[in-house]
């Protein structure tokens, strides 16, 4: 009898095992990231957002997702907002001839997204903005890529990561992947609830969202250096109540 | 964020958004506009996002409604997105429609208006118009005239034309201002001024406001032999006989004894003797007619004589302040007389815009035979209603939310409309742009019109021009008046005529039909929203029903959900009953607004294989086929001002023997005990005030202390992280168990302040763990707030404007048409999910019954509604029992639904003593199932804020909390904290009794800090230590000198 039993327990196990093999990889590896779908124009985020020493315009992230500090959604720039330019600046380029057509045409360029957080989550890029979290430390160096793709995994265990340890401005700046060092003293502004930190836009700061008000009246960081790694008071925290993104 | 916001292919209004100039495209843009959905023009807010309106709210700025909204209102927004809006103009050609170019469709016009003028029978065309105020009568009229045509007909069937003759002749004007504020006592005889009658949201905030009082608010006493909706809200109901209201009235008023109203009426002598004895006392009283027999003229007459003599001119009945809804409406008894000159043949052209006369007539007036007579039909209609399909040619009209024109609110005041976005489908076109389009085709009259649009037609007679307009249109109301009909439009009414009464040859019952409080004349029943929106009275939905007092149906063997068939000699009615406490034995009462249908066979509604160019012709797919028809009933008969006589005849009652589960979100109608809505009398809330400090022995469940309400309203500016020191030292070792009615109304109990900290972990060491954001002193504060509800029961009505509020807000979806339940076993029956209890309603009205606790007839019951919603308990049930922590306790004291988490188990609903968590059987927000509850184009209005929920998700009341988030974020980016009462719920803000507060009850800076305070607060299920943050203010009952009180 006891050998029996045995002898059925164990195909039975192996099953269990597989299952949740199967389980585990469909669900924690369930993420997009890496994904870098053709998009119907290839625009160059590097000759837009790229430093002017790689041969980019140094514009502005918000200069074309202008709404990134102010909504939940970022939205896409309207074609109008590209017309503005390439209705002259080279309009003979066979992208910006798709371009034209499409503003011709009166319909939308037919992006694809590439960033998107799982259903069910609310992101308000309005807070992370304001906040002085810079673009790319969840977009990856866009103005470095040729090709967009999807640069962090956008899943709940990356989300946390920032929402429970804290987002360190100076890794953020690192992330942004510029040369130009920040403004002095800037510390990523002052910590999360401080009143009167309202956000400003610089268009002086290529790429990197924005910069707050306070980023230039807060005395420079006095707390000792400790390897690299930053300080925990300085690290900007953020509400990690699930019903903070999740209703 | 959410997934079912875009549509598919890309569309004029996201180009809108991409050409935008505004820079924030993705945030909210708002348009001040006026509401068409009936006569009253109420001004509302199109909330629009990437160029589609999303939501309505009433404009705070309008004199009528200021900021409220009824559920009507609230749904134009459905008829807007309507799937089965007529798409472009279309002829009917050898019986079959064809869709045809514009170009073409308006030169057919043309040619057929020229055959008729130079025929020289232009001037017998007919152009049937649903009533509205403002400018567009005007024009209308001018461009007939100048084609030889006479005026329009102006149908409103919801009118009360015998009150309007009554106020014309009496006041001057079709419709004083109602102060019910004003009044001591309130006598409605049949005046349902809360269920459509008038103008139901300036008259609700009044009464609301009136009721609020308390001790100064008026007595209501409702005389009818039905009790509506408003019935249900008056203090007392004296039931007589359909039709003798009259004789009551000329009683009161001093034509007549009281002893031959009594013998009339069958009502008591002694009622009628308290009745008269109250109105010499209670002065001014406000008294109202709205019965709508044959003889309603002559009760308004009797009424506005007894309104002399109460003091009620110029106090209650503000006759200097004139409201405009009704002023240019024509009379039923017009439209029949237009209806038998079709008959004869010598109507050249008939048009048909908004109303539609094919339905709302009575079936005795054969309209559609007479209709056929006409050689040539045009519709306006948006919807394939069944007038519609009778015509010849279809140009399909703008909704009032893309298209210009303007309403008059007051004499005054102007409320202008302005498009709130691109036209849904570009193959519409506004009316008043195709007359000019077609004026400017015919030499004669192109000059008339140098305006190629109504925009410019508009702003070229708006005082001040272009500029005055445009900051006119920006706040949706502005001094001033439109150009008045230049026509008469009514005749004077001879007065001596003899009443005429009811017909009571044939039948054993006495009929009383009324209009739908959710679905008007039938207006609405194409709106899902409204069909899923439960009768306020009946808490019938999708189907229609008749109300029998249950001592009829005992005496006759019927149980509710037996189909019974009404007959008159004008037809008959299949209809499930339901027993009904609030009509009389001898009565039976059914609503009008269901039993839309098509004049050819149609197949049934199957959402897989519909090709969405069908045409759902009997007013689309959410009405057709749905309950039946109650104006088959109605002979064509009208009192002498001219309205449709709803209670004119008997009828006789059959069982069919057929029986099926009543469509109803009623669980029970009474409250076994449970103290659900609780009630006092203005005595006992007296009594309450002087012994503060004790308890309250009248409540039904106990009441918080008073010594712990005045001790805690002084501690409350410590902010929340003293309030919880303080009761946690109060209550240290106290563990929840018995209700000890020391704490106050819930906001500051332990558990609530505590959440998941110490109370839940009972050994010391436990108590030192670390707490996180639910710790007061954490740094992101989240814990410091509480947010929470007050929903004051003695302004509440019932109305279920909150409940539409919430199903807009909130993505919710419809669950009852009839293919949207199981695939496999599918059961094709309108309302079959809701019989399953599978409604989706976060928040619902429940109306509860005391009193008349036997079938036996009596007039002495009274109903109490609760809105009833998600409590977000301190001390949730269904959070413990949740095995995968999908529901929680926020630091902010909501209780959390995360859907991801949610794996459908059900336990936490099985848990909720309130029954307010509501699972998601189908896919009713997946686009590829049939269950779909958001066709396209329904889903534009998706709120883009709140994820719209798939199958196997538990859902619920979330207190708006993508409200709050925003807020947050907002006060957050502005640099600031938020400010008290900066925003609210969807159904706080839409309540047109203003009954609803909600807000952070641990800042005393919000309303509803005060408001929990109050001496009527209460809980529902306080003995569960579930420690709501929702607190019901007790309703305050007014019985009358002689009647039982109850508690």
């Amino acid at each position: 009898m006891t050998q029996r039993r045995k002898w059925t327990a164990i195909p039975g196990l192996l099953l269990l095992v597989i299952g949740a093999v199967v389980l585990s990889a469909y669900s924690g590896a369930s993420s997009s990231q890496g994904n870098q779908p053709t998009q119907p124009i290839n625009f160059p985020h590097p000759r837009h957002a790229g430093a002017t020493k790689d041969g980019g315009l140094g514009m502005n992230c918000l200069y074309c997702h202008n709404t990134a500090n102010k909504s939940q959604d970022v939205g896409m720039p309207a074609v109008n907002t590209c017309m503005g330019c390439h209705t002259i600046v080279a309009a003979q380029k066979p992208e910006i001839q798709k371009l034209a057509k499409y503003y011709a045409d009166k319909r939308p360029v037919p992006w694809v997204r590439i960033h998107k957080v799982p259903e069910y989550v609310h992101f308000p890029h309005v807070r992370h903005v304001n906040a002085g979290v810079t673009c790319q430390t969840c977009h990856g160096q866009v103005q470095k890529m040729a090709q967009v793709y999807q640069y962090a995994s956008l899943n709940m265990g990356w989300c946390v990561n920032c929402h429970v340890n804290g987002y360190d401005p100076k890794e953020g700046q690192k992330a942004a992947g510029y040369d130009n060092v920040p403004p002095a003293g800037y510390s990523g502004g002052a910590p999360y609830g401080t009143p009167g930190t309202r956000a400003g836009i610089s268009l002086s700061s290529p790429g990197m969202g924005v910069v707050p008000d306070s980023a230039r009246t807060t005395p420079p960081a006095t707390v000792a250096s400790n390897g690299g790694a930053t300080p925990s008071v300085e690290r900007r925290r953020a509400r990690y109540d699930c019903a903070a993104c999740h209703y | 964020m959410s997934n079912q916001t875009g549509s598919t292919g890309v569309k004029r209004r996201d180009f809108l958004k991409v050409l935008g100039a505004s820079s924030a495209a993705v945030a909210s843009t708002y348009y001040a506009t006026t509401c068409r959905e009936c006569a009253a023009g109420c001004g509302v807010i199109a909330e629009t996002r990437d160029g589609r309106v999303t939501k309505l709210e009433g404009n705070p700025e309008h004199p009528l409604n200021r900021g409220a909204l009824c559920a009507r209102g609230q749904s134009a927004v459905q008829g807007l997105y309507n799937p089965d809006r007529l798409r472009g103009p279309m002829v009917k050609e050898g019986g079959v429609w064809k869709p045809i170019d514009w170009d073409r469709a308006l030169t057919l016009l043309s040619q057929r208006i020229g055959e008729a003028r130079s025929r020289g029978s232009a001037a017998n065309a007919v152009f049937i118009n649903q009533h509205e105020t403002g400018s567009f009568p005007s024009f209308l009229d001018a461009w007939l005239a100048g084609f030889g045509m006479r005026p329009h007909l102006s149908v409103d069937f919801e009118a009360d034309s015998a009150a309007v003759e009554a106020n014309r002749a009496a006041y001057g004007t079709s419709w004083p201002r109602l102060s019910f504020q004003d009044a001591r006592l309130i006598v409605s005889f049949g005046a349902d001024f809360l269920d459509g009658w008038g103008m139901s949201v300036p008259q609700q905030l009044d009464f609301a406001d009136a009721r609020a009082k308390i001790e100064g608010a008026p007595r209501f006493v409702y005389v009818g032999p039905r009790r509506s909706l408003t019935g249900l809200n008056a203090d007392q109901w004296i039931a007589c006989r359909p039709g003798s209201e009259v004789a009551i009235a000329n009683a009161l008023a001093g034509r007549g004894t009281l002893a031959d109203a009594a013998t009339a009426s069958g009502v008591s002598e002694a009622t009628l003797a308290r009745l008269q004895q109250e109105l010499t006392t209670a002065k001014p009283a406000l008294v109202l007619a709205g019965a709508r027999g044959p003889d309603a003229l002559a009760l308004a007459q009797a009424v506005v004589a007894i309104n002399q003599s109460a003091g009620a001119v110029g106090t209650t009945i503000r006759n200097a302040e004139p409201m405009t809804a009704f002023d240019g409406a024509v009379r039923v008894a017009d439209v029949l007389a237009t209806v038998e000159q079709m008959r004869s043949g010598a109507v050249p052209i008939a048009f048909v815009r908004g109303a539609n006369p094919a339905f709302s007539l009575p079936a005795g007036a054969r309209f559609a035979d007479a209709f056929a007579k006409v050689p040539f039909k045009v519709s306006f209609s948006m919807y394939p209603d069944e007038t519609t399909e009778l015509c010849d040619l279809i140009l399909p009209d703008q909704h009032s939310l893309e298209s210009w024109g303007d309403a008059q609110a007051t004499p005054n005041v102007i409320s202008t409309q302005q498009p709130a976005m691109d036209p849904v489908f570009s193959g519409t076109r506004a009316t008043a742009d195709v007359l000019i389009q077609v004026a400017l085709k015919d030499p004669a009259n192109a000059a008339r019109y140098p305006q190629r649009d109504y925009r410019s037609w508009l702003i070229s007679r708006f005082a001040g021009g272009m500029s005055a307009f445009t900051a006119a249109v920006a706040k949706g109301v502005s001094a001033g008046s439109t150009a008045p009909r230049t026509t008469p439009t009514v005749a004077a009414v001879a007065p001596a005529q003899a009443a005429p009464s009811l017909d009571t040859s044939h039948g054993d019952f006495y009929l009383v039909t009324y209009l739908s409080p959710v679905l008007g004349d039938g207006r609405g029943a194409n709106k899902p929203w409204l069909q899923e929106l439960p009768d306020p009275v009946s808490k019938v939905l999708w189907s229609s029903w008749v109300e029998i007092h249950p001592q009829t149906a005992a005496r006759l063997g019927i149980e509710r959900g037996d189909i019974v068939e009404v007959t008159t000699q004008s037809g008959k009615v299949r209809a499930p009953a339901y027993l009904y406490l609030g009509v009389r034995p001898d009565t039976l009462a059914v609503a009008i607004g269901q039993g839309h249908a098509s004049a050819t066979r149609l197949d049934a509604f199957e959402p897989k294989h519909t090709d969405r160019n069908t045409i759902q012709w009997g007013y689309g797919r959410y009405a057709r086929g749905i309950g039946a028809r109650t104006q088959d009933l109605l002979a064509p008969r009208t009192d002498l001002a001219g309205g449709l006589a709803l209670v004119s005849t008997k009828a006789t009652l059959a069982k069919t023997g057929d029986h099926e589960t009543l469509v109803s979100t009623e669980g029970s109608a009474r409250q076994h005990g449970r103290g659900i809505a609780q009630a006092l009398t203005l005595t006992q809330l007296a009594g309450l005030q002087q012994s503060r400090g004790a308890e309250n022995a009248n409540a039904l469940a106990p009441q918080g202390s008073a010594n712990q309400e005045s001790g805690g309203g002084g501690s409350q500016g410590e902010g929340a992280g003293g309030k919880a020191e303080g009761a946690r030292g109060e209550h240290h070792e106290e563990i929840p168990g018995e209700p000890s009615g020391q704490f106050l109304p819930g906001l500051r109990s332990p558990v609530a302040a505590d959440a998941q900290g110490d109370l839940g972990s009972p050994t010391a060491e436990d108590r030192g763990k670390e707490k996180g954001m639910y710790a007061p002193n954490h740094w992101s504060g989240m814990a410091n707030r509480r947010w929470a509800m007050t929903i004051d029961l003695a302004r509440c009505t019932g109305c279920s404007a909150c409940v539409t509020a919430c199903y807009a807000e909130n993505n919710i979806p419809t669950v009852g048409a009839s293919w949207q339940n199981a695939t496999v076993f599918a059961v094709s029956k309108p309302g079959f999910n809701i019989t399953r209890g599978r409604e989706m309603n976060w928040l619902r009205i429940e109306r509860y019954f005391e009193g008349a606790e036997s079938e036996q007839f009596t007039e002495d019951f009274e109903a109490r509604f609760t809105p009833m919603l998600c409590q977000h308990c301190g001390n949730a049930p269904c959070e413990p029992v949740c095995p995968v922590y999908a529901t929680y306790h926020a630091p902010d004291g909501l209780n959390v639904q995360v859907y991801n988490r949610c794996v459908g188990t059900r336990y936490c609903s099985n848990n909720c003593p309130y029954k307010v968590r509501y699972f998601n059987w189908f896919g009713y927000g997946e686009e590829d199932r049939k269950q779909y509850a958001f066709p396209e184009p329904l889903h534009w209005q998706l709120n883009p804020d709140v994820t719209v929920r798939t199958k196997g998700v538990m859902e619920k009341c979330t207190f708006c909390v993508q409200r709050i988030r925003e807020a947050e974020t907002r006060a957050k980016t502005e640099g600031r904290e938020l400010v008290a009462n900066e925003f609210t719920t969807a159904c706080a803000q839409a309540c047109p009794s203003r009954a609803i507060t909600f807000g952070d009850a641990a800042d005393p800076k919000w309303a509803v800090t005060q408001a929990v305070e109050d001496r009527r607060a209460y809980h529902v299920f306080e003995e569960l230590n579930t420690y709501t943050a929702v607190v019901y203010l007790k309703k305050v009952n007014h019985p009358g000198p002689a009647s039982p009180a109850r508690s």
